[in-house]
């Protein structure tokens, strides 16, 4: 499990997170919905430690974030960060040269599925298939989380549907995930936690099977609630 | 280790066709200089015998002897050991600064590497290093060759032949590259690599706290300068010059391999505690 506790962090004066907790259990998909500079994206980068935090604690599995962590979370930005000039066949060795996670195979297979060849260089692809490769890289890695930070972002209408057909695949089970997106009508029948995040806290923590069974409302129902007083 | 080892192969790898190309512009100007200039000179010599109406022997009399010096120390020669120098420079702070600015934001991933993050900064430091050193040792390579197709260009009556060592210790550049002595060398480089080393602090202080990180890096720098200075400051204030020579390299050095470790230590605690994506 990954628990976020009471985390602050302020960006020169500014308080981006103000005490911001929550947790995403293996297995589970949980969403971070906010509006844009809710903290979602520096929510993620501080689970990563790619931004530190000024208080509270952050915990994987019962223990802080150390180098061997990464072998067993993945984070999948909002950019590839890969090198422009790379191939996808060297972003691939790259990743096999530092990641003992690294499962070929599968990479293979989500390339197939992506229908995208080791060839193609990164600085020549479109947004869609860019977002694709970000993907692959991330979940060809045999780890027990994967962050997510809005992988729908400015994609077309069919690499989304292809981005998300993964959701529902082999690919994400057992996994934990947690995913930061607006495009949610793409994936709402697929999550299983939401957490909404308002102005660095979290406004509303809920099952998304819950509420739809018990309070016959959609995230978007809940959403609407919350960010539209 | 083996991650550090990717990392510098990886950092080489990023920065070979830039290299190639200084390596590339180096050989040529020198080449190029060491064509003209011969031609020139030989030009010139006929000319005078000519203008004159000299005999060669009272030309060496009147002028002074044409030698490998004249080429080394001339714009060919210099500019493109200059111009690599200055790129090798330029490339201490885009080393760093691409991986956050470039177009696909690389941090992310090398912050994430499953390795001890002190390794970024080791590969960084060793590439550049190995870069420097490169570029020495095929100058180094070139200049007897360069040499020899100079007197093979120029009769002998046109030339004086002089040594490599000769050249070498006959030019202020060329002995400050390859110093005479493995002490000298050792002084020279590593000056160059604590330099880097703070430089490489100073640029993690910047990415770590932004504006406020300039200033603490500026602070950080000026700090191991003086640090570095105060034996000579020291002594100067007291007017009091005990020390021999060796004691002060000798204390230049302790006080040199504490302020690498001092920047080390920063920089580990920097990049795993503060630096920002």
């Amino acid at each position: 499990m990954i628990e976020v506790n009471n985390i602050t962090k302020k960006f020169g004066r500014k308080k981006i997170l103000k005490g911001l907790s929550f947790t995403a259990e293996k297995g589970q998909i949980t969403c971070l919905i906010g509006i844009n500079g809710a903290g979602k994206t520096t929510a993620l980068n501080a689970i990563m430690n790619l931004t530190p935090i000024n208080s509270g604690k952050i915990l994987i599995d019962g223990r802080p974030l150390t180098k061997e962590s990464y072998q067993t979370i993945a984070f999948i930005p909002d950019t590839i960060a890969m090198l422009p000039q790379m191939t996808i066949k060297q972003a691939m060795d790259f990743m096999k040269d530092f990641y003992l996670t690294w499962n070929q195979e599968r990479a293979t297979e989500l390339l197939a599925f992506f229908h995208l060849t080791e060839k193609e260089k990164i600085a020549d692809l479109s947004k869609g298939n860019i977002a694709k490769v970000n993907l692959m890289l991330g979940l060809a890695l045999d780890v027990d989380y994967l962050l997510m930070d809005e992988p729908f972002s400015g994609i077309d209408i069919f690499s989304r549907e292809q981005i998300t057909n993964v959701f529902t695949s082999h690919l994400i089970e057992d996994r934990g995930v947690i995913i930061t997106t607006h495009e949610i009508n793409d994936i709402e029948h697929l999550i299983d936690k939401v957490v909404l995040i308002d102005d660095g806290i979290v406004v509303k923590e809920f099952n998304a099977e819950d509420m739809r069974e018990q309070e016959e409302k959609s995230i978007v129902d809940v959403m609407r609630e919350v960010y539209i007083k | 280790m083996k991650n550090y080892l990717k990392l510098v192969h990886f950092e080489l790898n990023r920065f070979i066709k830039i290299y190639v190309t200084l390596i590339g512009v180096t050989i040529i100007s020198q080449f190029t200089g060491i064509f003209l200039q011969s031609r020139n000179h030989a030009a010139f010599v006929n000319q005078t015998l000519q203008e004159e109406s000299l005999s060669i022997k009272q030309f060496f009399i009147n002028y002074s002897p044409f030698t490998m010096v004249n080429i080394t120390n001339s714009g060919w020669f210099v500019i493109p050991i200059v111009f690599s120098a200055a790129a090798l420079v330029f490339y201490s702070f885009f080393i760093w600064y691409r991986d956050w600015f470039g177009k696909n934001a690389f941090i992310y991933r090398l912050l994430m590497l499953p390795t001890n993050r002190i390794n970024l900064f080791f590969s960084k430091l060793t590439s550049i290093f190995l870069m420097v050193l490169g570029l020495v040792a095929i100058q180094l390579i070139l200049l007897p060759i360069e040499s020899a197709l100079f007197n093979n260009l120029l009769p002998d009556y046109l030339r004086y032949n002089l040594s490599t060592q000769t050249i070498i210790s006959s030019s202020e550049y060329l002995t400050f590259l390859f110093p005479n002595s493995f002490i000298q060398f050792l002084i020279h480089y590593g000056v160059g690599l604590l330099i880097l080393i703070v430089l490489f602090t100073i640029i993690l202080f910047e990415r770590s706290f932004h504006f406020k990180g300039i200033l603490y890096g500026g602070l950080f720098g000026a700090g191991t300068l003086v640090l570095m200075l105060s034996p000579f400051i020291i002594q100067a204030k007291l007017n009091a010059y005990y020390l021999y020579p060796s004691e002060n390299v000798a204390i230049e050095l302790i006080l040199g391999l504490a302020i690498a470790s001092l920047c080390i230590w920063v920089s580990h605690y920097l990049l795993n505690k503060k630096i920002t994506v």
